[in-house]
C-alpha cells in the first residue's frame, strides 16, 4: 500500500481547476457527508434521518437560525483571529485558550464592578475580554518578535495553561458559593448580560460581524494590511521597504489574540452567564480549521464560521435521538481534509511513476523522474 | 510522608512516565523525519478507546494493544496521506486529526462507557527480584509495557545513531531536497515515520485505558497528548532527553493528587500547568542558544515539500 502510494507523484497542472476553495469546499464537505454515512450506517443510525434532523435544528426556524447565527459568532472571531496571524504566515493555535482568558477578562470586570449599569459594564467587560485575549497573546507575541520563538508551540501550550487558570478559579477562588459545589463561579450580574436580537440570538452577532467586516477591509484596503501581506509573502522585501517585522509581529499577534479574546467576552456576555470550565467549547480549535478553509481570508471566515455553526447546532440537535454530538466534530475535520486534498488536486494532478524508480535506495538520483519543472 | 505513599509515588511516577514516553517517542520519529503531527492527543483517545473495545471483546490485554497500535497507526495515515503525499499543511492536517481522533474515539465509544475493564495489564512479578525492598517493590514490579516503552527508546536511540536507516530518516527531517538529490525515497520515510508515531501514539492510548485509568471516558486522554508533543522539545529531539523529560512531567502529574498528602498546601490545579510553562521556558533558551549553536530541531520540520517543486 505504502509502495503504490509513494510510486504517485503529483504533476503541477498547466491551469488550475475553476472553482477555487468554494469547489474545494464544497467537495470537501460532500467527502466529509460521504464517509459519515458510512460511520452512521455501520453504528446502526440512520442516516437520512439524522442529516434531516441536524439540517433541521440549524436552520429549519428563525429559533434554528438563531442559534446557529449564534454559535458562528465565536467560530467566526477565533477564525478571524487565526487568519489575522495567518495572513503574515504566523500560526495563533491559541485561540482556544485566549478565548478563556476572554471570558477571565470579562468575568473579572463583573466581579470588580457588579453594580456598574448595563450600558458601561457590557462594553467594560468586552474591553476586559479583549485585554485578557491579549495578554495571553502577548508572552509568545514577544518571544517570536525578540527571539524568533515559534508561535506555533508557544500559543499551544499556553492552550492548556488557560485551560487550568479557569478550572483553578471555578474550583477555588471564584467558585459560586451557592453553586451545589459544582465548579462555577457566581452569574454574571443581569445587567451585564448582551440586549437579544432575535430569537436565542444576541447583539454579539452584530458585534462580530462589524469587527469581521471592519478588519477583513482592513486588510485588503488600507496600507497597513498591504504590508502586513508583503511581510508574510517575504519577510526580505519587507525589511527592504522599511517595514519593522518585530513591531508587526507583536502587532499581529497580540491583536490576533484580543480576537479569540472578544469571543470569549461575547460568549461570557450573551449566552454563557457564568464562568465555567469548558468556556472555550474547543471553537479555539475549530476557529482554526474555520481559517484554514477560508485560505485566511476575513469574508470567507465568515461564511465558513456560519457554515460550522449550522454543523455544531445540528450536531447537538441529533443528540436528543440518541446518536453522539460528536458526529458534527468529525464531520469538520473531514470537511477539512477533504477540502485539503481537493484543493491540492485542484493545482495538481496525480501521475504514476515507474515503482522500480523510486522504490529502490540503490537507483542512482541520475533516474528520478522527470516529470515537471 | 510514610514509606507507603512514597513507593506509591514512585510507581506512579514510572506509570505516568511510561505513558508519556510511547506517545512523545513516536511524536519524536515523526518530527526527527520532518513532520509535526499535532494529532498525539487525538491519536492517543482512538488508540485508547480501540484497546478498551478489544479488551472487552476478547479479554486479552496484548490483542488489545495490538488493535490499539493499528488503531494509532491508521488515523495517522490520514495526516501521512494529507501532509507528506499531498503537502498540505502540517499544522492546520495534525490539529484536524486530533479533532477527528477524540470525536472518532467519543462516537464509537459510546457504548463503553461504564463497562468494566475485562483486559488489564499487571505488574509483572519477576519472582526474587521483585522481592528486593524499595527497587523490586518499583522498577522490578512495573508492568510488561514500561519494559516496553524503554527498549522501544533504546531501539530508536540506536537507530537514529547507529543505522542507515536512522541516518536517512534525520536526512530527510534536515533537507528534502537534498535527501532527495542523495536518492533517498522522502515521501515514503516520512509516511513510515509518521504511521510509527501514529502506532506509538495508539499504544500510549492502550496504555492509559488497560492500565493507567482502566475504563473508557471521553475526555480520559486528559491533554496527555499535549505532553507528549512539548516532551519532544523539553527533550531537544534526543530518545534519552525525552525520557528523563516523560519521568519528570510524569512526576508532576503523579504529584498533583498528592500533593495534600505531603502537607502542601498549594492547588494541583497550579502544579498542572508547569510541563507547558516549563516546555515555553526550554523554548525559549534553545532559541537564545542558538544564536551560538545550531537548534536541535529538524531544520526541514514543517516544511512541505512535493518532488516536482525544486
Amino acid at each position: 500500500m505504502i509502495r503504490r502510494l509513494t510510486s504517485l507523484r503529483l504533476a503541477r497542472r498547466d491551469e488550475p481547476l475553476p472553482g477555487g476553495q468554494v469547489r474545494a469546499f464544497t467537495i470537501g464537505l460532500l467527502v466529509a457527508l460521504l464517509l459519515g454515512v458510512i460511520l452512521l450506517l455501520a453504528t446502526g443510525e440512520n442516516p437520512i434521518s439524522t442529516y434531516g434532523r441536524m439540517l433541521d435544528s440549524a436552520f429549519g426556524s428563525p429559533r434554528a437560525w438563531s442559534n446557529t447565527l449564534t454559535r458562528a459568532v465565536p467560530l467566526g472571531l477565533a477564525g478571524l483571529a487565526v487568519a489575522v496571524a495567518g495572513s503574515m504566515g504566523l500560526w495563533n493555535i491559541g485561540a482556544e485558550g485566549q478565548i478563556i482568558a476572554g471570558a477571565i477578562g470579562a468575568a473579572w470586570v463583573a466581579r470588580l464592578a457588579p453594580d456598574l449599569a448595563g450600558p458601561l459594564l457590557i462594553p467594560a467587560m468586552l474591553i476586559g475580554a479583549v485585554v485578557g485575549g491579549g495578554l495571553l497573546a502577548l508572552g509568545p507575541a514577544l518571544a517570536r518578535a525578540r527571539l524568533g520563538v515559534s508561535e506555533i508551540i508557544t500559543t499551544l501550550m499556553l492552550n492548556e495553561v488557560a485551560i487550568r487558570i479557569v478550572r483553578y478559579l471555578v474550583n477555588g477562588p471564584w467558585k459560586d458559593p451557592e453553586g451545589n459545589n459544582f465548579p462555577i463561579a457566581p452569574e454574571i450580574p443581569d445587567q451585564a448580560r448582551l440586549p437579544g436580537l432575535f430569537e436565542r440570538a444576541n447583539i454579539g452577532l452584530l458585534i462580530a460581524g462589524v469587527v469581521i467586516v471592519v478588519f477583513g477591509w482592513f486588510v485588503s484596503r488600507s496600507a497597513w494590511g498591504y504590508e502586513l501581506r508583503i511581510a508574510g509573502s517575504s519577510e526580505r522585501t519587507a525589511e527592504y521597504i522599511g517595514i519593522s517585522l518585530r513591531t508587526k509581529i507583536l502587532t499581529v499577534l497580540v491583536m490576533s489574540g484580543m480576537f479569540a479574546g472578544l469571543a470569549g467576552g461575547i460568549e461570557l456576555t450573551g449566552s454563557a452567564s457564568r464562568l465555567v470550565e469548558g468556556v472555550a467549547g474547543g471553537w479555539g480549535f475549530a476557529g482554526i480549521i474555520v481559517a484554514a478553509l477560508a485560505l485566511m481570508r476575513p469574508s470567507g471566515v465568515a461564511a465558513v464560521a456560519v457554515a460550522f455553526g449550522a454543523v455544531q447546532i445540528g450536531g447537538l440537535g441529533i443528540q436528543t435521538q440518541g446518536v453522539p454530538a460528536s458526529i458534527s466534530d468529525i464531520l469538520q475535520a473531514l470537511i477539512l481534509f477533504g477540502a485539503l486534498g481537493a484543493a491540492v488536486f485542484g493545482n495538481y494532478r496525480l501521475v504514476r511513476t515507474d515503482p522500480a524508480v523510486i522504490g529502490g535506495r540503490a537507483t542512482p538520483p541520475a533516474a528520478a523522474p522527470e516529470g515537471a519543472a | 510522608m510514610n514509606e507507603a505513599t512514597l513507593l506509591g509515588l514512585v510507581i506512579a511516577i514510572i506509570e505516568f512516565g511510561t505513558l508519556l514516553y510511547l506517545a512523545a517517542l513516536g511524536e519524536l520519529i515523526a518530527e526527527k523525519s520532518g513532520v509535526l503531527n499535532l494529532g498525539v492527543e487525538g491519536m492517543m483517545a482512538f488508540g485508547g478507546m480501540a484497546a478498551f473495545w478489544a479488551g472487552v471483546e476478547t479479554g486479552n490485554p496484548w490483542l488489545a494493544l495490538l488493535v490499539a497500535v493499528i488503531a494509532g497507526a491508521a488515523l495517522s495515515t490520514i495526516h501521512a496521506v494529507v501532509s507528506v503525499v499531498l503537502g498540505a499543511d502540517q499544522v492546520v492536517s495534525g490539529l484536524a486529526l486530533t479533532i477527528l481522533g477524540l470525536a472518532m474515539a467519543a462516537f464509537l465509544g459510546k457504548d463503553l462507557v461504564s463497562k468494566p475493564p475485562d483486559a488489564q495489564f499487571r505488574p509483572l512479578d519477576l519472582g526474587p527480584l521483585s522481592d528486593i525492598p524499595w527497587i523490586g517493590e518499583t522498577v522490578f514490579s512495573m508492568s510488561a509495557m514500561s519494559w516496553i516503552a524503554g527498549a522501544l527508546g533504546l531501539i530508536t536511540a540506536f537507530v537514529f545513531t547507529r543505522t542507515s536507516i536512522g541516518l536517512a530518516l534525520r536526512a530527510v527531517g534536515e533537507s528534502a531536497p537534498t535527501a532527495d538529490a542523495a536518492g533517498l525515497p522522502v515521501i515514503k520515510i516520512r509516511f513510515i515515520a509518521v504511521t510509527i508515531g501514529g502506532a506509538l501514539a495508539g499504544m500510549s492510548g492502550a496504555y492509559l485505558t488497560l492500565l493507567l485509568a482502566p475504563g473508557w471516558t471521553e475526555g480520559t486522554t486528559a491533554g496527555r497528548g499535549w505532553i507528549a508533543v512539548a516532551l519532544v522539545i523539553f527533550g531537544a529531539w534526543r530518545p534519552g532527553r525525552v525520557l528523563i523529560g516523560s519521568l519528570l512531567f510524569g512526576g508532576l502529574i503523579a504529584l498533583e493528587p498528592r500533593l495534600q498528602t505531603f502537607g502542601v498546601d498549594f492547588s494541583p490545579i497550579l502544579i498542572s500547568m508547569l510541563p507547558y510553562l516549563l516546555t515555553i521556558g526550554v523554548l525559549i533558551l534553545l532559541s537564545i542558544r542558538s544564536r551560538h549553536r545550531p537548534s536541535p530541531a529538524p531544520a526541514a520540520i514543517g516544511q512541505i515539500w512535493r518532488r516536482e517543486e525544486r
